[in-house]
């Protein structure tokens, strides 16, 4: 897999690898979101907030971790929606839950990333296979 | 109108490395917004790459055009919350993102150049859409950002000390 540049420091854990269903994959994976991550510096000063934004960073390296074994190497499309329900603080373990389905020419990944606190934002994700 | 990088920084609570515009050329309030950010090979997220990479490897984060593009929206929401009360209790929350498509991979040595147009606003809440160009091409497109302005106490309750 091609390296690919994230502003999240710590690699997704898969939790439970791709498991085939009727009509779709889904797997889980882990992001510990240590006070160590860069962006806490600057998100904000006086109180560390970790970026919807990274959350959703998480989500796709989660998927990328995780990917639809029938599928050839992904690159991301689009971040067809994002929802953000609650917060996620330095110290909180991210786990992300994903459910692939291929749509015509391309892969749909929706995740749902919670904190021990509950749900922290739904993401729907959308990739294309590399043509190669 | 206009706002310097010295005004992008007043006005905006984020810092290094997460401020992501470094000037805006643009404002119409209540509408529209034009704002720049230049993506550089020594952003941090470039310093734990090993010794060769590609091109592909240093795409820049898109959820970090997300962010950018977003930070941008911020700055032309202020233009309708102008009160530095509200914004020293209030922050700005993204509530929900949709249809935010990527068109081709941004390098560093590129230019952004972010569009933001407010579609709605409600009492507390905000919808934008827009795009950002690299060299007058589409590099990315959003077709609506809900932000909303929530009292900082909110987030500040943090249920663990770290």
């Amino acid at each position: 897999m091609i390296g690919r540049t994230t502003p999240v420091l710590e690699p997704p854990v898969v939790d439970r690898a791709p498991e085939a269903l009727a009509d779709r994959w889904v797997a889980a994976t882990s992001t510990r979101i240590t006070g160590e991550e860069i962006v806490f510096a600057g998100h904000y000063p006086d109180f560390p907030i970790f970026p919807g934004v990274c959350v959703v960073d998480c989500a796709i390296g989660g998927a990328l971790a995780a990917p639809p074994p029938d599928a050839a190497p992904l690159t991301l499309a689009a971040v067809d929606s994002a929802r953000f329900v609650g917060a996620v603080y330095p110290g909180d373990t991210l786990d992300v839950t994903l459910e692939w389905r291929r749509r015509e020419d391309s892969w749909r990944c929706q995740a749902v990333a919670s904190t021990e606190r509950g749900k922290a934002a739904s993401v729907r994700l959308r990739f294309r296979e590399a043509s190669c | 109108m206009l706002i310097s990088p010295a005004g992008v920084r007043a006005a905006l609570p984020h810092r290094y490395p997460m401020l992501l515009v470094d000037r805006v050329t643009e404002i119409v309030p209540g509408e529209r917004l034009t704002a720049y950010k230049a993506v550089t090979l020594n952003e941090p997220w470039y310093q734990r790459l090993g010794p060769v990479v590609d091109d592909a490897e240093l795409a820049y984060p898109p959820v970090l055009l997300i962010e950018s593009w977003g930070q941008a929206a911020g700055l032309l929401a202020q233009y309708d919350h102008p009160e530095p009360e509200a914004l020293r209790t209030n922050v700005m929350v993204v509530g929900g993102i949709s249809g935010a498509v990527f068109h081709r991979p941004v390098l560093p040595g590129e230019l952004l150049e972010h569009d933001v147009r407010l579609v709605r606003a409600l009492t507390d809440t905000m919808i934008f859409e827009g795009e950002c160009r690299s060299g007058g091409e589409v590099v990315f497109e959003v077709e609506r950002v809900t932000m909303a302005y929530r009292p900082a106490g909110m987030l500040r309750e943090q249920p663990v000390a770290h």
